[in-house]
């Protein structure tokens, strides 16, 4: 094995000894939103005039924006007013003192995914001294990476230090007026991440927002840039497999990615957000706009995600085939137990020639959840030659969930090959009683079976992700069956 | 939200004027709901590709115009010419008004009268079928004896349209088949004339226990002439329906098949083929709802696409709570022959229970290199090639087709319009 | 090591087995033949601890413990496979990895260590070349997309990985060409051993040529008619089971 590899495991290991790294006076502004509260969000952040000028003008787009309303997913409404659009980390005076004071069932699904106890605490809201010492294993990997001229920091950081950056990109891909949900986030974001690759440089360690320092509680509306110049590689993983508790329901997070000539992006998502209790209680509502833009030729952009969490999921990665010869692709797994929804998907647009997509959607349904693909493919009329395969899996656990899929095909170059298959299936009495009668118990075979079933998506995943993303599946899943 | 609706006053004036029978009191409720909503607008999900625009504004000039009826007679030329290549019993219905096949209702185990007579209130509640209900002068009832077997088809044939004034239409025939019967249907749509016209109308068929029903729809419309037609099948237990479709004419057509299985061991196969060229819309949407199970269906349909046009094929299985042993089969492919052709394809799936078998496919391309060399090779030149493997294409749909009496001229007419297609796109 | 009494066994509202009683020792070679509907397969599957079936009477004693008791997958660590007459796909779960997990959680039971990658795979590959296959089956799919004769290998494969003290083949040679039939018939006899019993489900005699049996009975309508040595078996061929019928009926 190499150092390299070995460092990197080594920070994978300690990624949780972080603790909180700035502690931002809790000034909360109080619930509700108007133009004061966009001017309080940028004074706050130290913005420039540009930044200010943007989130106002996408603040009266959403004025006149109206909340969409989606067949197959179900909520109370959402009153806008009733929520604090800035919020600082809790204090600690306010967290569970000790592990003691944290539900038990979630450190129940801590021990089941095999996270230390170090990092349970931190996970689970804990108020813990933020010791430092892994300020060196950050700044080792800072250095790595600006030898490489890479810039990866928290998106405030970006608009402090490389202002004509973001002003540069920053929605070219997710334009303010989107979508309703997108409009709230460029106008009100808190935080996220900033990647710039630069031209022919290969990223040499994956990113993660588990060593950017200032990731923690970036709160409910993230944004994510990031820019893969010319010839460039670039990995980036989001997430983290142990279930997150947020004290904010709604999550309208926005993820822009552009890739230039010859740059590949790969992003990887295990998303894992409280999903509400066995009754239905409680649970985020994940409302996320992720678009990829292959601006150049040659250039391809791939999404993997893992859903398990979250009470409502609504995303749909996607990707705009701009360039000639560019590829998108799209990989998912999305569980739905309980009470979850989770309406998710992609859309493919084929601009350039001889573009090429790929999408495989695995969906898993238990309990009483609605799991639904929905997806476009265009191709437009001067995208000779384009190329597309999508394969859709449901598989139903039980007799009270849904499947459901929603694909649409809008073709209009004669040129374009376009291949679409969708199958319903379920793990059958007959698969389980094979795998009891070779000693394999029921429980294990239902993962065995759920785990053979989403393995086209999971080879995508970097290797210690696909591991974790399994073991997530499992325990997501538990009670599923019996 | 912009509305496609109708000038209240001469719509009501229209429905005033039409024939005073038992559908009077239905019409005015039917016509209140769909001045309640108008056309539905792309604005609907279900409606997203299909523009009504056009249909309104046919549909406005004639209520301008006073609501001219063209009379039965005015279409007789076209509807010679049908019977004389098909040569089944046919109930010809022109320009909404019923004017032949009453004859056949003395035939055993087939009675055949109108709404009017008896008493028969045409549904509404679904977009079109409110104007249809509003403005129906009368329908047609058809009524399969129980246990009794129909070997002969049955035609209904509408034809429509007029030369000088916009023309509005609309049909209604509602089928019964009780238990254990067995009938064959034909349902022919052609018009005629040089002005612009829009026909409207719904055909619900019922099966009962055990019946059995073969049913050819075919499509042949003026260039000109716009249509949107609705089917309502219901099925009980252990019936089934072999449907086929083929839409071949027409400017903006718009076809809806619903399809509800009612009843355990029921199946349905449903084929269908659309060709369009130049300036042609063809809309195909199918909803099967599973809604008890155990029952199968299987749809397959095929599209031919030349010239500057636009195709919609949206398929959808819904299989409800507790409706086990569901198998459903949906598969849609295409064939795009010109630069300027737009399929819209949109393969649906809704399941709500889980001992079931699902699957949908749709391809979107074009002819097969390989076997455009292979023929080349052969001796065919590049055109005559292409044409056959296009009618290839389109054959298995043609040869699936339930009813023998039509086959020939099925072919006949598919290979008519696939040559005129072909050489448009060589062009 | 296997001991039926008067074993009674119904699916749904239908009985299937009317009070069978058999003794397999250890070291021995059962047929069990029988007319289609006699009830073989469930007496496998019974065995085996399918929930398709209830014992509606009866006892079994597998070394000397109640078996009905025990749980399909505890049945099997303790030693005993079903060979299925028709094993089923698992799409994406592939061979080796079930053999594997299969392999360990026996071994796990009996308080063994997990086996090590290098030893599974080498260990794989000999029982694969004795038994014909392309060790690329391991990778595939558990069944997935195999012909019929790849399908009753691969059970034979996974029988021969297992090493059970007792093996119950459900029709494996049903649908077998005449090659793979001599291979599965190689696999069998190759694990015959003093300390293990095997008892083969069959309609015809013709597996029997290959695998000599100790003892023949004969099934029908949920009974054991008749037993006795391979001669059995072979006046079956000759006579048909009408005649064990009518013989039993006289």
């Amino acid at each position: 094995m190499s150092t390299e590899t070995e460092n990197i495991e080594s920070l994978v290991n300690r990624r949780y000894e972080h603790g909180f790294v700035t502690d931002i006076d809790s000034d909360s502004l109080p619930p509700g939103l108007d133009e004061g509260v966009v001017r309080a969000i940028s004074a706050r952040k130290n913005e420039p005039e540009f930044m200010l000028e943007w989130r106002l003008r996408a603040y009266r787009l959403w004025l006149e924006m109206r909340e969409p309303n989606w067949a197959h997913v179900h909520y109370p409404p959402i009153d806008f007013n009733k929520i604090s659009y800035f919020s600082a980390p809790k204090s600690d005076k306010d967290r569970p003192k000790s592990l003691d004071e944290v539900d038990p069932k979630l450190l129940e699904t801590y021990d089941k995914l095999g996270i230390p106890l170090h990092e349970r605490a931190r996970l689970a809201g804990v108020a813990v001294d933020a010791v430092f010492d892994s300020v060196s294993v950050a700044t080792t990997f800072k250095e790595k990476l600006s030898e490489a001229g890479v810039i990866f920091c928290s998106f405030s950081e970006a608009v402090e230090n490389h202002p004509e950056l973001v002003q540069k990109y920053l929605g070219t891909v997710v334009p303010q007026r989107d979508n309703f949900y997108a409009a709230l986030n460029s106008a009100v974001f808190s935080d996220g991440s900033f990647v710039y690759v630069p031209k022919g440089v290969r990223c040499p360690m994956e990113l993660s927002t588990y060593f950017r320092i200032n990731a923690a509680n970036t709160g409910q509306f993230e944004r994510t840039l990031i820019v893969a110049d010319e010839g460039s590689y670039v990995s980036y993983l989001e997430g983290c497999t142990a279930p997150m508790r947020d004290e904010n329901q709604l999550h309208a997070a926005v993820v822009e990615l552009v890739a230039f000539e010859g740059a590949e992006i790969k992003y990887s998502t295990v998303q894992n957000w409280y999903p509400g209790d066995e009754n239905g209680k409680g649970g985020i509502y994940n409302f996320v706009t992720k678009r990829g833009d292959c601006r150049g030729a040659n250039s391809k952009i791939s999404w993997t995600q893992v859903e398990t969490g979250s009470a409502i999921t609504w995303k749909y990665p996607s990707c705009i085939l701009r360039g000639d010869n560019s590829v998108g692709e799209f990989y998912s797994v999305a569980v739905a137990n309980n009470f979850q929804q989770a309406d998710t998907g992609t859309k493919m647009i084929h601009i350039g020639r001889n573009t090429r997509s790929t999408i495989v959607s695995k969906g898993i349904s238990a309990g009483r959840a609605q799991n639904a693909y929905r997806g476009l493919v265009r191709v437009m009329p001067q995208a000779r030659d384009a190329r597309n395969h999508t394969q859709c899996d449901s598989l139903l656990i039980g007799k009270d969930c849904g499947a459901h899929t929603f694909p649409y095909m809008e073709i209009r170059n004669p040129s374009a090959r376009i291949e679409h298959e969708a199958t319903t299936s379920k793990i059958s009495a007959d698969q389980l009683f094979y795998c009891r009668q070779r000693g394999i118990s029921e429980e294990d075979a239902v993962n065995m079976i759920v785990n053979g079933f989403c393995k086209e998506v999971f080879k995508e995943l970097p290797m210690e992700f696909a591991v974790e993303a399994q073991a997530l599946l499992n325990v997501s899943l538990e009670g599923a069956v019996g | 939200m912009s509305v496609l609706a109708l000038p209240d006053k001469a719509l009501r004036t229209a429905v005033r004027e039409l024939p005073e029978n038992a559908l009077a009191a239905n019409r005015q409720a039917a016509l209140a709901r769909f001045l309640e909503r108008g056309f539905p607008t792309t604005r609907l999900e279900d409606w997203k590709y299909t523009d009504l625009t056009s249909i309104a504004d046919i549909s406005q000039r004639w209520l301008e115009s006073g609501a001219p009826t063209a009379t039965a007679a005015s279409v007789s030329g076209r509807v010679e010419e049908i019977r004389a290549v098909v040569g089944i019993d046919w109930i010809v219905i022109g320009n909404g008004a019923i004017v032949d096949g009453t004859h056949i209702a003395g035939s055993e185990g087939l009675s055949i009268a109108t709404f009017s007579e008896l008493k028969h209130a045409p549904g509404y509640e679904h977009p079109l079928a409110d104007l249809n209900a509003a403005l129906l002068p009368d329908g047609l009832h058809i009524h399969v004896h129980a246990h009794s077997h129909h070997d002969r088809p049955l035609g209904l044939l509408f034809v429509d349209g007029a030369d000088s004034q916009p023309g509005v239409t609309q049909t209604r025939v509602f089928i019964e088949l009780d238990e254990g019967s067995q009938a064959q249907f034909v349902e022919y749509h052609a018009s005629i004339g040089e002005a612009d016209h829009y026909a409207n109308s719904v055909v619900e068929l019922s099966l009962a226990k055990g019946a059995s029903a073969d049913y050819v729809r075919i499509q042949a419309r003026d260039g000109g002439h716009t249509q949107t037609h609705r089917t309502a099948i219901s099925l009980q237990a252990s019936s089934t329906i072999r449907y086929s479709g083929f839409d071949l004419g027409g400017r903006l057509v718009r076809n809806d098949l619903d399809i509800d299985i009612g009843g355990k061991e029921a199946t349905v196969l449903v084929g269908g083929l659309y060709i369009a060229g130049d300036g042609q819309h063809i809309d195909n949407h199918v909803r099967i709802d599973h809604r008890v199970g155990p029952a199968r269906s299987e749809q397959e349909f095929r599209g031919i696409l030349g010239g500057r046009c636009r195709c919609v094929w949206n398929g959808k299985a819904i299989v409800q709570p507790g409706a086990d042993g569901t198998d459903a089969e949906q598969s849609n492919h295409n064939l795009l022959l010109s630069e300027r052709a737009e399929i819209d394809a949109k393969p649906e799936l809704e399941i709500y229970a889980d001992e079931v078998k699902c699957s949908h496919g749709t391809t979107v391309g074009q002819i097969d290199d390989a076997a455009l060399f292979y023929l080349r090779s052969r001796g065919l030149d590049k055109q005559d090639a292409m044409r056959a493997l296009t009618r290839a294409f389109g054959a298995s749909i043609v040869s699936h087709s339930p009813i023998a009496a039509v086959a020939d001229h099925l072919t006949e007419i598919v290979e008519r319009r696939l040559t005129a297609l072909t050489e448009d796109s060589d062009a | 090591m296997l001991e039926i009494k008067d074993l009674k066994a119904s699916t749904g509202d239908t009985p299937i087995l009317n009070g069978v009683s058999l003794s397999v020792k250890a070291g021995e070679v059962h047929a069990i033949m029988g007319p289609n509907g006699s009830g073989k397969s469930t007496l496998a599957q019974v065995i085996a601890g399918h929930d398709d079936y209830a014992v509606t009477g009866g006892s079994v004693e597998y070394k000397g413990r109640d078996l009905l008791e025990l749980e399909p997958e505890e049945r099997a660590r303790d030693g005993i496979f079903l060979g299925f007459q028709y094993p089923v796909e698992i799409p994406g779960v592939n061979n080796a990895y079930l053999l594997k997990a299969a392999l360990n959680a026996k071994r796990k039971h009996h308080g063994l260590d997990e086996i090590d990658a290098f030893e599974f795979l080498k260990l794989a590959k000999e029982k694969m070349v004795l038994l014909g296959m392309d060790p690329k089956f391991l990778n595939r799919g558990v069944n997935e997309g195999f012909s019929g004769g790849e399908k009753k290998r691969n059970e034979i494969l996974q029988m021969a990985m297992l090493e059970p003290d007792l093996a119950i083949l459900d029709e494996t040679d049903s649908g077998l060409d005449i090659d793979a039939l001599k291979a599965v018939a190689h696999g069998i006899n190759s694990l015959r051993s003093p300390d293990r019993a095997i008892v083969l489900v069959t309609h015809y005699q013709r597996l029997l040529d290959y695998v000599e049996p100790d003892v023949v009975h004969v099934l029908s309508a949920g009974r054991i008619l008749r037993s006795g040595d391979k001669s059995l078996a072979l006046e079956l061929e000759e006579k048909g089971y009408d005649w064990v019928k009518e013989a039993a009926n006289a």
